[in-house]
């Protein structure tokens, strides 16, 4: 497999380039060292975790500061020569700001040039990190607190898992920040891991069982496991795409998929029902599952096809993050914590299957790969977790979605990596948590006769696609060498985007209020794919319809 | 033919984009002074998301103007409470995702008072799912799909459906084939989804035996070579009669394919792909449908006798280009029909709770050229439930056995199978629905 033959995985902001030089770990708490440059005055330093941190003040520092915690990075180096990401070191270099595209600093440039500073850790471990993470942010911020004492406000945003860490720091912490945006929001480690892994069980079970997937040795024998894992896992891929048109199933199928190609069900059927029972999105960078090439696959390409190659881009990265993420967390909690052995998978496609039934070639066909993959077929033997191991995972850093400060989500609503459910089920928790509050505000109002209505704390932003992106050659072949529409990829926003959510950031860190009315409406058609429908829904992650 | 160049992805997925389109955050428009969206003191705005395009479009692409036309009928005589309808229809191509992407810029960007006649079971499945009008309010009047799980109130508070639905389609025919042909070996296509779920409800409800049941597909039906495996499977099993219950498009792919194999059984026409001009549109010559039966819950569309036909036909010609009169111009004018009724009787102060509030309160009461009753009410969404049945012409026309509509009418569920006493009530002076 050459390394050209890949599908990235990772967040455009975890693995590319930062804004400050990489500074040694320090073995404790070390600084900050500032240079005193004017007009931005630059410290590193490291947390008593040996976490490195960057702060970047303003000389017309206006007291608020913007604090950054960055997305999931590895904790493993991924070796040259395995697809997706080879080459790749672990590193802890600090980060205190998003970067448009991986490399564009304009919106840490904005922060700065009005006033704002900024500072971000590297985190002292990498991976699922979000408890020690959560750690890291709250001493930074008494670190920064302290060198810079005209600090008057602390706003947190941060992007995937980071945008999990700032919401954990908002819960565990209320009191330390004055607002926050967790941007492209990873959900509990449960739920992420839960789509994760039923797509890669998928893959395994139907189209090459030596795909360990998951429960990987300890030490140096699980590491070559699960890079052995994601060599197989995009090898297959490579080859599903390959029969994208004519439906032919991998050469590495297991019995159980061989059974199903004999009954003529294509494998983009199948490849589409894993992601639908996994919870992917069926909209992608290039397939909008909505567009056909002029002449006879105008309508079968977006009503047969497209959906699968949907599933095929945004498959990739939830198979890798699973090979990458299990293998984490496993060593984390001693054990398997992939465990399909109840998930109902019928029950999970009940809506998907008639929406999607013509690419999913029917009912007879949808009944047919189910019923290969209950668990009552012994060719499709279920993941058993360890229960102590799971025990220790849910016992991890999780959030409920409380709002207890002003917050700004904003996520692609095609995000394949963290859902836009994982933001929904913030605004549910949300809607729950306003709903009981004007119903104590009432009670309250018998006994004082003074109604303070709850705030509506919650701003929702939803990155959105295009009516229509996926673009054709003159031979009516789908183009896929174009920037990703937008919203899709993952935490794939504009400069635009970002700075909506910086300014009602600020905003609302400074006056405990967000812009709203005609100057919300205005900065979010500016910004543009942007919106704040109030009624926008997703479906949560399948781990909350189990 | 596909080909994907995956290193290029990977620098697409590190690659931020920064063109495209405003979804959804339109500012409020001038709709005012009127409080309801899609509702001026002068206009309502409707809005439909339909096939006009597409392999599923023929007939069906004919159903927004027929729509359009009544209302310009309407408006050209003062509208209603003195309101003009105004109709946005959008293409779906019967793709479930387009219709979610369309229907969601008839919401949020056209401000549509309500949606009216999408068509398609996985489309208004899609809808109702990703867009989800039930949460917003939104009215979904009248869809053109027979799924009996959409006049589920509990699921789809805001929707109501109009077709009866595909088992009480199913269950009457079934009576149908069992009275007529007794004894014969049946055979049936259908469409392998929900709209053929519920037609394998309906007859295994009625007690009919199938011999052989041979599903495609959605969309199948256009595969080169697909047509011809069904008529092979069907013509082994040998059955008498032959029940088509698919789209249009497929029937007209099996009796093509059939007539090409010398292949004729007697075919029995479900009403979702009866329409003989949609057929014969299709390449199907008049001559292969002669003798068939079909089953309608309209008049026929020759009928120049029914007082709805001649009006519809007389508004068709002025309003419509004088497009050929066929069932999707009738189901398209009769959903119009019924629309205004519905937004007259929701009075002056038009709103969408008021407006589905009015159908559940006289939605049963409403004129309409359907022979078969509406059966809406507070806990009914549920809309016409009888069929009669008809044969084919010699020139593709379906009429009614023996001259005379005889319909029977039941329920989706394990209702009894009744010849209707129900009387239609006359239609308004010039078809125009009396307002308060």
């Amino acid at each position: 497999m050459k390394k050209s033959r890949i599908i990235s995985i990772l967040s455009a902001s975890a693995l590319v380039s930062m804004v400050v030089v990489g500074i040694p770990s320090a073995a404790h708490a070390a600084g900050p060292l500032c240079d005193g440059k004017v007009p931005i005055n630059s410290c590193q330093g490291a947390t008593s975790d040996s976490a490195p941190y960057v702060m970047q003040v303003p000389a017309n520092f206006n007291g608020t500061l913007v604090l950054y915690s960055h997305g999931y990075r590895p904790n493993v180096p991924v070796p040259a020569g395995i697809p997706g990401y080879g080459g790749y070191t672990v590193t802890n270099t600090p980060q205190p700001g998003p970067l448009v595209g991986g490399k564009d600093t304009s919106v840490i440039a904005y922060l700065l040039g009005n006033g704002y500073a900024i500072a971000g850790s590297g985190f002292a471990r990498q991976g699922w990190n979000a408890d020690s993470a959560i750690a890291t942010d709250v001493e930074l911020i008494g670190a920064f607190k302290a060198q810079f004492p005209a600090t008057k406000h602390v706003v947190a945003w941060g992007e995937s898992l980071g945008g999990f860490i700032t919401q954990g720091l908002a819960e565990t912490h209320p009191t330390l920040v004055d607002a926050v945006a967790p941007m492209c929001v990873a959900d509990n480690v449960g739920a992420e891991l839960t789509m994760a892994g039923d797509f890669l069980w998928g893959v395994k079970t139907l189209f090459d069982p030596t795909i360990k997937g998951g429960n990987y040795s300890a030490g140096a024998a699980g590491y070559a496991e699960a890079m052995g894992d994601l060599v197989k896992f995009f090898t297959v891929i490579g080859k599903l795409q390959a029969g994208i048109a004519t439906g032919a199933w991998p050469d590495t199928s297991s019995a159980t998929g061989k059974a199903l190609a004999a009954a003529g069900v294509p494998s983009r059927s199948a490849l589409l029902l894993l992601g639908l029972m996994a919870g992917l999105p069926t909209q992608s960078a290039h397939f909008d599952s909505i567009s056909g090439p002029a002449g006879a696959l105008k309508v079968t390409f977006p009503l047969a096809i497209s959906p699968a190659l949907a599933i095929l881009e945004n498959g990739a990265n939830a198979g890798a993050l699973a090979v990458l993420a299990l293998s984490d967390v496993e060593n984390q909690a001693g054990g398997a914590i992939f465990d399909n052995t109840k998930t109902d998978y019928a029950a999970r496609v009940a809506s998907d299957r008639v929406i999607f039934n013509a690419a999913l070639s029917g009912d007879t066909a949808i009944d047919a790969m189910l019923g290969a993959l209950s668990s009552a077929n012994p060719g499709a033997p279920r993941a058993v977790g360890n229960a102590a191991a799971i025990a220790k995972m849910n016992a991890l850093q999780a959030n409920t979605g409380k709002i207890n400060v002003p917050t700004i989500t904003m996520v692609g609503v095609a995000d394949p990596i963290t859902p836009a459910g994982s933001s929904v089920r913030i605004a549910q928790a949300f809607a729950q948590q306003y709903a009981d509050e004007k119903a104590a505000a009432f009670k309250d109002y018998a006994k004082t006769h003074t109604y303070e209505p709850p705030k509506k704390d919650l701003l929702s932003l939803w990155s959105t696609t295009p009516s229509a992106y996926t673009t054709f050659d003159s031979n009516g072949s789908p183009i896929s060498t174009t920037p990703a529409a937008p919203g899709t990829n993952h935490c794939n926003f504009t400069a635009a985007q970002y700075l909506v959510v910086a300014k009602e950031l600020v905003t609302a860190g400074t006056t405990g209020s967000f812009l709203g009315g005609g100057t919300l409406m205005n900065l979010v058609r500016k910004a543009k794919n942007l919106s704040i429908d109030p009624f926008f829904d997703a479906p949560l992650l399948k781990y909350y319809q189990q | 033919m596909i080909g994907i160049n995956r290193r290029r992805l990977l620098v697409a997925s590190a690659v931020l984009a920064t063109g495209g389109l405003v979804v959804s955050t339109v500012p409020a428009q001038a709709f005012s002074p009127h409080s309801e969206v899609g509702v001026t003191n002068s206009a309502i705005k409707l809005g439909v998301t339909i096939p006009l395009t597409g392999a599923a479009s023929p007939g069906y692409n004919k159903v927004p103007s027929a729509m359009k036309a009544y209302f310009d009928y309407v408006n050209a005589n003062g509208g209603v409470n003195g309101r003009k309808i105004t109709l946005v229809v959008k293409d779906d191509q019967y793709v479930p995702t387009l219709a979610v992407t369309q229907t969601n810029d008839l919401i949020l960007k056209d401000k549509v008072f309500a949606l009216l006649a999408p068509l398609g079971t996985a489309n208004v499945k899609a809808v109702a799912t990703r867009v989800n009008p039930g949460r917003r309010g939104v009215p979904v009047l009248f869809v053109n799909t027979g799924y009996s799980g959409f006049a589920v109130k509990k699921t789809y508070p805001t929707t109501f459906t109009m077709l009866p639905s595909y088992i009480v389609e199913a269950k009457i025919m079934a009576q149908y084939i069992t009275e007529t042909y007794p004894g014969k070996k049946i055979g049936l296509l259908y469409q392998d989804d929900d709209f053929g779920q519920d037609a394998l409800a309906g007859f295994k409800q009625a007690g009919l035996s199938l011999a052989v049941k041979v599903p495609y597909a959605s969309g199948s039906q256009g595969v080169a070579g697909v047509p011809a495996t069904w008529i092979q499977k069907l013509s082994a099993a040998s059955p008498d009669v032959v029940i088509l219950f698919g789209v249009s498009s497929a029937t007209a792919a099996a009796l093509g394919t059939a007539a090409v194999m010398k292949y004729a059984p007697k075919w029995i026409l479900g009403s979702v792909g009866g329409d003989a001009t949609t057929i014969k549109a299709s390449g199907v010559p008049a001559g292969v449908l002669y003798g068939a039966t079909g089953a309608s819950f309209l008049p026929a569309t020759t009928d120049t006798t029914d007082e709805y036909i001649k009006l519809f036909q007389s508004i068709n010609a002025k309003y419509n280009n004088n497009a050929v009169f066929d069932n999707n111009v009738l189901v398209g004018m009769n959903t119009a029909f019924v629309t205004v009724q519905a937004i007259a009787a929701a009075g002056q102060n038009l709103t969408r709770k008021g407006l589905i509030a009015a159908i559940e309160k006289n939605g049963a009461k409403f004129a309409s050229a359907g022979l078969a009753p509406l059966n809406y009410s507070t806990t009914s969404h549920v809309g016409y439930n009888g069929y009669w049945f008809g044969t084919y012409s010699p020139t593709g026309d379906l009429k009614p056995n023996g001259g005379v509509y005889t319909v029977y009418t039941t329920d989706s569920g394990s209702g009894a199978i009744v010849k209707s006493t129900y009387k239609r009530p006359a239609m308004p002076a010039d078809g125009l629905p009396t307002q308060p």
